[in-house]
């Protein structure tokens, strides 16, 4: 994937990202870290398209984030699982792709119950987001995310609201993920999870971008944001 | 949690013994009576008693469906961004909470009815009964609504979900659920104001009742039978409540 950022500024009542000018390219997988505030839930919004930028234009593969279009080539895992409560984990997939893509029932089904068996949650499909655990509650939203075959797929601290057994196991699914073909951009606090599947790190302080680069930089920071950044989370 | 921790069977035994207290208090009450009790003295008045309990029914299920209706009403004039219509909606509300459901049912009936040639004493009690349940019904769309989290619309959006797809798949479906629960206590708190038409001399149960007690003077016949009528309604509407809560609680 490739990502551009022009002059992007983004604001509430105060500037959350400044003036960010910044070009990636040919990466597959892109963790972005730092302290809680440091605006990379907020960055990874806007490359969503889920937040429109305040100032500047972002680009990912070429395309404006705020196309229309664009939202339907990206799956999003929030902090929550977020499924729709009152939907059985195969309805909440198949609403999505019957009422937002066109299949028709029996496609949906089937496409709903691959990703579910993807996950190992085929014998959870007909339960409710209530009855499951948060973990499967989290894997069944990566599912809903992968059914629409984006080319994407960002996840905002998928395992925050989970316990480390729980964090673990949403992690492992996701790394099974790597060889889907398919790109990640990811916020998490797990850094030993940014060390195995991230090919391509980036720090965030203060809603800058303070260093960047592969996954070796977490070992040998050369800024001292980082530096200090790791001391405290080890 | 531990010391609630008790069997189902110890829990329905338990619960069936302070039933038969109450039972037993009610019997030590009615003996304890001047005059005897005598259940056949209301021989010949089942028809009016049966009346009056079925107009209760019917006049509260009436107050029902007008005040879902003016509370939904209110519930998007509340939400509208044209302010004359919030602080309508401020002043409304603050008025009603203000005023007893006897006092509301007596100004609508012999004061604002009469202001526009209303007279029809069974139309402006249900009116009044209406219009002072709007809040309280605006109240539990308020909260099923904002049940929704924002990143549940996030994620409609995302999705690219149609308006029309939104309410009809994933809101309204949503918001049903929450809403049965407080709409049925409310249903059963409409049941219980509805006494409070006999005022107007209009037959529902509470007024039959007391015809019924003018004429034979059974009067602690009358009230027990008035009052295990109520409760054979709101009772069960409690256990319905317990269930549907239980049952389609989406968390």
């Amino acid at each position: 994937m490739k990502f551009q950022l022009k002059n992007l500024t983004h604001a509430y009542d105060l500037n959350v990202l400044h003036n960010l000018n910044y070009v990636l390219e040919d990466k597959h997988s892109i963790g972005i870290i730092g302290k809680s505030g440091s605006g990379k839930s907020t960055l990874l919004r806007i490359l969503s398209g889920l937040e429109p930028p305040t100032h500047g234009e972002v680009f990912v593969n070429d395309m404006s984030v705020t196309d229309p279009v664009y939202r339907r080539t990206i799956g999003f895992v929030f902090q929550s699982h977020n499924l729709f409560p009152h939907l059985t984990l195969e309805k909440n997939i198949t609403l999505v792709l019957e009422k937002t893509r066109g299949y028709t029932h029996e496609e949906a089904h089937n496409r709903a119950h691959e990703n579910l068996n993807l996950l190992q949650l085929d014998d959870q499909a007909h339960k409710l987001p209530k009855n499951v655990s948060g973990g499967q509650a989290q894997r069944a939203s990566l599912a809903r995310a992968l059914s629409v075959d984006p080319n994407i797929i960002f996840l905002d601290e998928p395992t925050s609201s989970l316990d480390p057994i729980l964090t673990h196991e949403v992690l492992t699914a996701i790394e099974k993920l790597k060889d889907s073909g398919k790109d990640f951009v990811f916020v998490t606090h797990v850094l030993s999870f940014v060390h195995d599947f991230a090919d391509y790190v980036i720090f965030m302080e203060d809603g800058r971008i303070v260093e960047h680069g592969d996954p070796s930089i977490l070992d040998t920071p050369s800024t001292k944001a980082l530096k200090d950044f790791m001391a405290k989370v080890h | 949690m531990k010391n609630n921790s008790v069997s189902k069977r110890t829990n329905y035994l338990v619960h069936g013994f302070i039933i038969l207290l109450f039972i037993l208090f009610l019997v030590f009450v009615i003996l304890r009576q001047q005059t005897d009790f005598e259940i056949s003295r209301l021989d010949g008045y089942m028809a009016l008693i049966a009346e009056g309990f079925i107009k209760t029914v019917l006049v509260s299920l009436g107050v029902l469906v007008g005040s879902v209706v003016t509370g939904f009403t209110v519930f998007l004039l509340g939400k509208s961004n044209v302010l004359f219509f919030r602080a309508f909606v401020n002043v409304f509300t603050e008025v009603i909470y203000g005023t007893p459901l006897l006092v509301m049912i007596i100004i609508t009936a012999f004061v604002i009815g009469p202001a526009f040639n209303i007279f029809n004493r069974p139309v402006t009690g249900i009116l009044g009964m209406t219009i002072y349940f709007t809040p309280y019904m605006s109240n539990i769309y308020k909260s099923a609504f904002s049940s929704i989290t924002d990143e549940q619309y996030m994620a409609m959006d995302l999705f690219g979900f149609t308006s029309y797809q939104k309410y009809r798949y994933i809101i309204i479906p949503q918001v049903v659920r929450i809403l049965m629960p407080p709409l049925m206590n409310n249903f059963s708190l409409i049941i219980k104001g509805s006494a409070l038409l006999n005022v107007l001399a209009f037959r529902e149960l509470f007024y039959a009742t007391d015809i019924m007690q003018s004429r034979t003077f059974a009067y602690t016949e009358g009230y027990i039978m008035m009052w295990m009528l109520y409760i054979l309604i709101t009772i069960p509407l409690s256990q319905v409540v317990k269930y549907l809560e239980r049952r389609w609680t989406l968390e």
